[in-house]
C-alpha cells in the first residue's frame, strides 16, 4: 500500500469540514494539495496527536483525523496512553507506518524491529485499533470509523517511498491563520483576540 | 500552600477567561491542580508529560478553548521542543501557572537546577512572565499574564514561588 493512495481515499471519502492534522514531511504536502481550509500541517515530531486530541475536545461535534507517522508517534508515544484516557469519539488517528524515517534516507524506525503500534494503542486501552496493510481494508476500516461515535486508531501499514511534489508555498504561520479563521467562520467564535485590552469607550466591543 | 492560594489560582484562571486545562502533578501543587480538575468550570486533561500537554492545549486553542498549563519548571524543560516548535513557530498562546520549584526555600537537593535554569529558558524560548510571592498578586497577575497571551499570540508564565507553594518546615 502507497501512502498517496491512502490520501486519495481519505480526500474522497472525508466531507470538506473534517479536521485534519498533519505532521511536517510529505504527508502534509500530499494534504495541502487537497486545497482544503479544515487542515492545520507542520506540526512536529510527536505533537499530532495531542494538537487532534485538544482539537477534538474543544470541539465534539466536530470529527478530526490526526495523520500522523510512525517515527512522529514513537517520539511521544505516551500521547496514545492520554488518547486512550480521553477516547474521544470524534478522533480518528491514522499512522501512516512505513518502518523508517523516510527524510532522514529512511533511516529504520523500531516499528522496522517489530515495535507493534496496534497493540500498544489496545494495551493503552484503545479498543478500535487496527492495522491495515492494503487500500480495501484501509478504506473499509476509515468507513467504519467515519460513522461510528467512537474513538480509531488505524495503523496503516504502507511502502517507504515518496513522491516527487512541488515545494509547498504555505508557511506554517499561514496555515495556522487559515485554518483558525475557519474555525472561526464555522463555529461562530472569535479565537485571535489581538487588541486584548483597549479603552471600552473608545471600541465597539467584538462580536 | 498559603492559605487563599488555591483559591486565588481557580479564581484567576476564571477571571482571565481559561476553560481548558492540562497539568501534570506537583507534590506541592497538587491542592491547586485537584481543585481546578473538580471545577466544572474547565475541560481538564491531565497528562502524562508536559510536552503532551502543550500539544494539547494547542489543540484545544485552535478550536476555540482558551487554554492553561498547571505544570512545573521541570516541566517548562521537558516542553522546550514543543514551546519551540509549536507555540514560538506558529504564534500559538498559552497560559502556564507554575510552582516555582527551585525558588529559595525549596529544600529538595534535586531541585537546585530549576533555580538557574527557569528563567534563562523561559527567556529563550520568548516566554513572557512574571513571578509572584503574594497570594494577593496571584489573580492579577493570572488575568495580566493571559491578556498578552491572547493579544501576542505568545505562551505567558506566572511562577509562584516557595513564599506562597511551601508547606512550613
Amino acid at each position: 500500500m502507497k501512502k498517496p493512495d491512502c490520501i486519495k481515499t481519505l480526500d474522497r471519502k472525508l466531507d470538506q469540514d473534517v479536521l485534519v492534522v498533519t505532521p511536517t514531511g510529505k504527508t502534509y504536502m500530499y494534504w495541502e494539495a487537497t486545497g482544503r481550509d479544515a487542515q492545520i500541517s507542520q506540526v512536529n515530531l510527536g505533537l499530532c496527536t495531542p494538537v487532534g486530541l485538544g482539537l477534538a475536545l474543544a470541539l465534539p461535534h466536530r470529527k478530526v483525523v490526526v495523520l500522523d507517522g510512525d517515527g512522529n508517534l514513537l517520539f511521544n508515544l505516551a500521547s496514545l496512553a492520554d488518547l486512550a484516557v480521553q477516547n474521544p469519539g470524534n478522533l480518528i488517528d491514522i499512522v501512516f507506518d512505513n518502518e523508517c524515517y523516510q527524510s532522514c534516507d529512511s533511516f529504520p524506525s523500531a516499528t522496522s524491529q517489530g515495535v507493534d503500534l496496534e497493540g500498544i494503542a489496545r494495551s493503552c486501552g484503545i479498543k478500535h485499533a487496527i492495522t491495515v496493510r492494503d487500500l480495501g481494508d484501509f478504506e473499509k476500516v476509515l468507513d467504519r470509523g467515519l460513522r461510528a461515535g467512537e474513538l480509531y486508531f488505524i495503523v496503516a501499514k504502507v511502502e517507504p517511498g515518496e513522491e516527487v511534489v512541488p515545494l509547498p508555498r504555505q508557511e506554517g504561520r499561514e496555515n495556522k491563520y487559515r485554518f483558525v479563521r475557519y474555525i472561526e467562520r464555522t463555529e461562530n467564535v472569535r479565537i485571535i483576540n489581538p487588541y486584548s485590552r483597549r479603552r471600552k469607550k473608545d471600541f465597539i466591543p467584538p462580536s | 500552600m498559603k492559605e487563599g492560594a488555591v483559591e486565588a489560582i481557580v479564581s484567576g484562571l476564571k477571571h482571565a477567561g481559561i476553560n481548558f486545562v492540562s497539568m501534570l502533578p506537583d507534590s506541592d501543587f497538587t491542592d491547586a491542580q485537584r481543585a481546578v480538575m473538580n471545577d466544572k468550570s474547565f475541560v481538564c486533561v491531565p497528562v502524562s508529560n508536559e510536552a503532551i500537554g502543550f500539544g494539547v492545549c494547542a489543540g484545544a486553542w485552535l478550536g476555540g478553548k482558551k487554554p492553561a498549563l498547571l505544570i512545573t519548571t521541570d516541566g517548562i524543560m521537558a516542553s522546550a521542543f514543543p514551546l519551540a516548535t509549536l507555540n514560538m513557530q506558529k504564534n500559538i498562546p498559552v497560559l502556564m501557572v507554575v510552582p516555582y520549584r527551585g525558588s529559595l526555600g525549596d529544600g529538595i537537593w534535586f531541585m537546585a537546577p530549576y533555580s538557574f535554569t527557569t528563567e534563562p529558558v523561559l527567556r529563550d524560548l520568548q516566554v513572557a512572565y512574571t513571578v509572584v510571592s503574594k497570594v494577593e498578586e496571584i489573580v492579577p497577575a493570572i488575568k495580566q499574564a493571559q491578556l498578552s497571551a491572547e493579544a501576542w499570540l505568545r505562551p505567558t508564565a506566572v511562577l509562584v514561588t516557595g513564599e506562597i507553594i511551601f508547606e512550613e518546615a
